[in-house]
């Protein structure tokens, strides 16, 4: 029992920094139509710069805020690079993100070297049902459903957020009334920088971050992500939820080498199944 | 034609008066060569990003090197390299090739991933330490041992592939699959058996993979999950695009263009009083920055972009292949500005 | 208010408009008719700034909207998003404070319909509503020139009579001068004064509707092949 509450919470709190990237990767998606391969960079620069930052003396809280609006600038400067030329097409747009994702490793490497990080956040553990846990789970956990929460406000609340579904609902409409489907697009990759720097910043106390984490950050958000068919991000809620239980439980009860071929093996399995839903005419879109 | 002759010829002196650690890189540059052929045919021609033309190298590297080790000849290792590369993606390609477009690239991608994780857990593939001791090639008795013979191996196997895309291009299966890169509905529609097409593909561009594979794992004599990592796959997609997409030639330019850059910068970065990640920071840095300048300014490619350069000096020569582009390119009027279809 | 000079628009290699003139006055109501592929959308478009012109001038006093062809609703937001969201392009500029601005109500004073079924998905329309969404949501952006692309398309004709007596009203009472494009002829010259007939990107004809409707020329083409005074012979 205790382990098995242990190995929950460990799973739900990664799970929520699947989440999180996912719903970058659904923000980018819904309002350009680019899956952004440097999705996971994000993380990453959030995770090394908010080290660094707290290691130059900068308090906690402000250390991690700073961190996740680097993140947000640099996905701001990847949209302008990937979708900001007009006509650019999409599928030139995603080689695009994967080559500035290969871009962030030189510039990675030259302010942070290429050996992991990681820094302490909330220190200490609560027992809980039997278990011991940490509290930074608790803490990731307790982000993710506050900016989960804040994400659904934005997009049914606020004009810019009904704008930016406008775009994802009928690009030409949105033109015709004035939505720059660019700007917007722009806008959506720097949320999509700051949704996946939170993720970082999050999780880079439980598990070090170095520059090339980025591909696996990336595939598990993806992989929360088209949960719901890249467009949803409650979908890509609860497919980051479900992902990282699966993870934990498979890592805790079978073996922890498996975690990644699991967390893999189910983003196949879930791809291939909605394939055969949809039809042929609205995958060309895509 | 007297053009392709002249690079030919060129190729085939080159390692008579290249130094040994020259040498390496041409042959690397060969097995590069090969894999991107495969990348471009598949990206060119049907339309789809792989991001997983590593795990093809190796399949053709773990192939050769268990056949060789186990008793089995290094002829038949190096003959069954692509057939099984070719045959693993033909079964792979059923279910993954259903998805299109960025879902096809983090499939491949994810099938890449799993089958690093695979042979690093599986003792039979050596694990994380890797298949060690390879016999080096022997062709009726003679063992190829010097980097020279392999040199000429490699770029065969490059000539080889470059054949087969030629008289795959030329074919009329090969003109319906250019159609397939544009839409595959209008393909579907007109009859062409998409869904054969690009398995054939996919299983084609697989199997130049697994040759390079093969060439590379006789070569060094020694492979493990690390020499096959994801930024692999990134390179050859680099390379093909860089290249130029649809192309024959292309494939060949791009490996050409980034190894001998990556190569000079390294050099440069690992010279003395250099920082510690200097060549690192270059070779990332190199790769990106040409991927992203092509895509944006020189969207067709190296090769065409050149060739139209040159066709602008002196009228009606065309050194480059058909006419080709990233998948989507090509329409006057962008998506975009099309009445749009509702996704659901 | 509206002063077009030898608008050429090409898309590549094709003339979609060549040399095409036209004018509109302040209050106006002005019918473009002209058969499919005619160039009408095009036209639309590029006074709205969608397309680019390769020649000529668009000289426009005040603010235009459009009303595209197929409606062009946003399917997965609500009618009142809809409508907001028509406010966005005047954003700056004008004095009127944001909120007051986007406050969908000021359009169900002109198309009382639409208040009832303001929560509801455009998505989940009927086409005649969706076409009501459409016209609501170009007013929000207070226009003086009103520019509708194919108002009758696909429409059941008792439907199109509601619309075109909005659209009356809304002329009459505000003083929004409106664009017709159609290839509904017969309906565009009942509803306005003055037209243009366009055809292969060229303006054919052109003057009062009750002109244009006998010109024989335009009755072949338009209006069912037979010119009034023909019927009987």
């Amino acid at each position: 029992m205790g382990s098995f509450v242990s190995y929950l919470v460990s799973g739900l709190a990664f799970g929520c920094s699947f989440a999180l990237l996912g719903s970058g990767f659904v923000a980018i998606h819904r309002v350009t139509r680019v899956v952004n391969f440097a999705q996971g960079t994000f993380a990453v620069v959030a995770g090394l710069a908010a080290g660094s930052l707290l290691g130059d003396g900068l308090p906690h809280g402000l250390a991690e805020v700073v961190a996740i609006l680097v993140a947000g600038v640099v996905g701001l400067a990847i949209g302008v690079v990937a979708v900001g030329k007009r006509g650019t097409p999409t599928l030139a747009s995603l080689v695009i993100t994967l080559g500035l994702g290969i871009l962030a490793y030189a510039v990675e490497i030259m302010i942070w070297g290429d050996q992991p990080s990681s820094y302490p956040m909330v220190r200490g553990s609560v027992h809980v049902a039997g278990a011991t846990v940490q509290k930074q789970y608790f803490v990731v956990i307790g982000a993710a459903i506050v900016v989960f929460l804040a994400l659904g406000l934005f997009f049914a609340k606020t004009y810019l957020g009904k704008a930016l579904s406008a775009c994802a609902s009928n690009p030409y409409a949105a033109r015709l009334v004035g939505i720059d489907p660019v700007r917007m697009g722009i806008l959506a990759f720097a949320l999509g920088g700051l949704l996946g720097g939170l993720a970082g910043v999050l999780v880079t106390p439980l598990q070090p971050v170095s520059f090339d984490s980025d591909v696996a950050l990336a595939t598990n958000g993806f992989a929360a992500a088209i949960f719901g068919g890249l467009n949803k991000p409650s979908a890509a809620l609860v497919g980051g939820l479900v992902l990282g239980v699966v993870e934990a439980m498979v890592a805790g009860y079978v073996n922890a080498s498996y975690q990644t071929e699991v967390a893999l093996a189910l983003m196949l399995a879930v791809m291939i199944w909605q394939a055969r839903k949809r039809t042929s005419l609205t995958e060309e879109v895509a | 034609m007297w053009l392709g002759s002249l690079v030919g010829l060129v190729t085939l002196l080159a390692p008579l008066v290249l130094s040994r650690s020259n040498l390496t890189v041409y042959i690397l540059l060969g097995t590069a060569a090969m894999a991107t052929i495969g990348v471009s045919l598949l990206m060119g021609y049907a339309g789809q990003v792989s991001l997983g033309q590593a795990a093809f190298y190796a399949i053709g590297s773990y192939t050769a090197a268990l056949i060789a080790l186990h008793g089995g000849s290094t002829v038949l290792g190096l003959v069954c390299a692509p057939v099984v590369a070719g045959l693993l993606a033909a079964v792979v390609g059923v279910p993954i090739l259903r998805l299109r477009g960025h879902y096809l690239a983090f499939a491949t991608l994810a099938f890449h991933l799993i089958l690093l994780a695979v042979v690093g857990q599986v003792a039979f593939f050596g694990g994380d330490i890797g298949l060690q001791g390879i016999p080096p090639l022997g062709i009726a008795g003679h063992q190829l041992v010097a980097s020279r013979s392999y040199a000429w191996l490699t770029w065969a196997g490059v000539a080889l592939c470059l054949l087969v895309t030629r008289n795959i291009i030329a074919s009329r299966p090969g003109r319906a699959m250019r159609a397939l890169s544009t839409s595959e509905i209008a393909a579907e529609s007109s009859g062409v058996p998409v869904t054969r097409y690009k398995l054939t593909v996919f299983a084609l561009s697989a199997g130049f993979a697994g040759l390079a594979g093969g060439v590379y794992a006789f070569f060094l004599g020694y492979i493990a999950p690390g020499s096959f990592p994801v930024l692999l796959s990134f390179q050859f997609v680099v390379m093909a695009v860089v290249g130029g997409l649809g192309t024959i030639w292309g494939p060949v330019l791009g490996a050409g263009v980034i190894t001998i850059l990556v190569q000079v910068l390294n050099d440069l970065g690992t010279r003395p009083g250099m920082p510690t990640h200097a060549a690192a920071v270059f070779s990332y840095a190199v790769y990106a920055l040409l991927l992203v300048l092509v895509l944006l300014f020189l969207p067709r490619g190296l090769l065409p972009a050149t060739a139209d350069l040159i066709g602008r000096f002196r009228r009606g020569d065309s050194a480059a292949g058909p006419p080709g582009g990233v998948p989507g390119r090509g329409h006057d009027v962008p998506p975009r500005s099309r009445a749009p279809a509702p996704d659901h | 208010m509206l002063s077009v000079v030898d608008l050429v628009v090409e898309y590549g290699h094709a003339t979609a408009l060549d040399g095409v003139s036209l004018d509109i006055q302040p209050g106006e109501m002005v019918a473009l008719v002209g058969p499919n592929g005619a160039g009408k959308s095009t036209l639309v478009n590029t006074l709205s700034g969608v397309l680019r012109p390769s020649a000529g001038s668009v000289r426009l006093d005040g603010r235009i909207a459009q009303v595209p062809e197929g409606r062009q609703l946003f399917p997965d937001l609500s009618v009142a998003d809809n409508l907001r969201l028509g406010a966005w392009g005047s954003r700056r500029g004008r004095l009127a404070s944001g909120r007051s601005r986007r406050d969908p109500s000021r359009v169900y004073d002109v198309l009382p319909e639409l208040s009832s079924i303001s929560a509801q998905l455009a998505g989940t329309l009927s086409g005649g509503q969706q076409q009501m969404v459409a016209v609501g949501r170009a007013l929000m952006a207070d226009p003086d020139l009103l520019a509708v692309d194919e108002l009758s398309l696909g429409l059941a004709p008792i439907v199109v009579a509601t619309l075109a007596r909005h659209l009356q009203q809304l002329n009459a009472e505000h003083g929004t001068a409106v664009l017709l494009i159609e290839q509904n002829a017969r309906l565009a010259f009942d509803l306005c004064e003055r037209g243009y007939v366009l055809e292969n990107g060229r303006i054919t004809a052109q003057g009062p509707c009750a002109e244009l409707a006998e010109s024989p020329q335009v009755a072949r083409a338009y209006l069912g092949g037979l010119v009034p005074g023909e019927e009987q012979a």
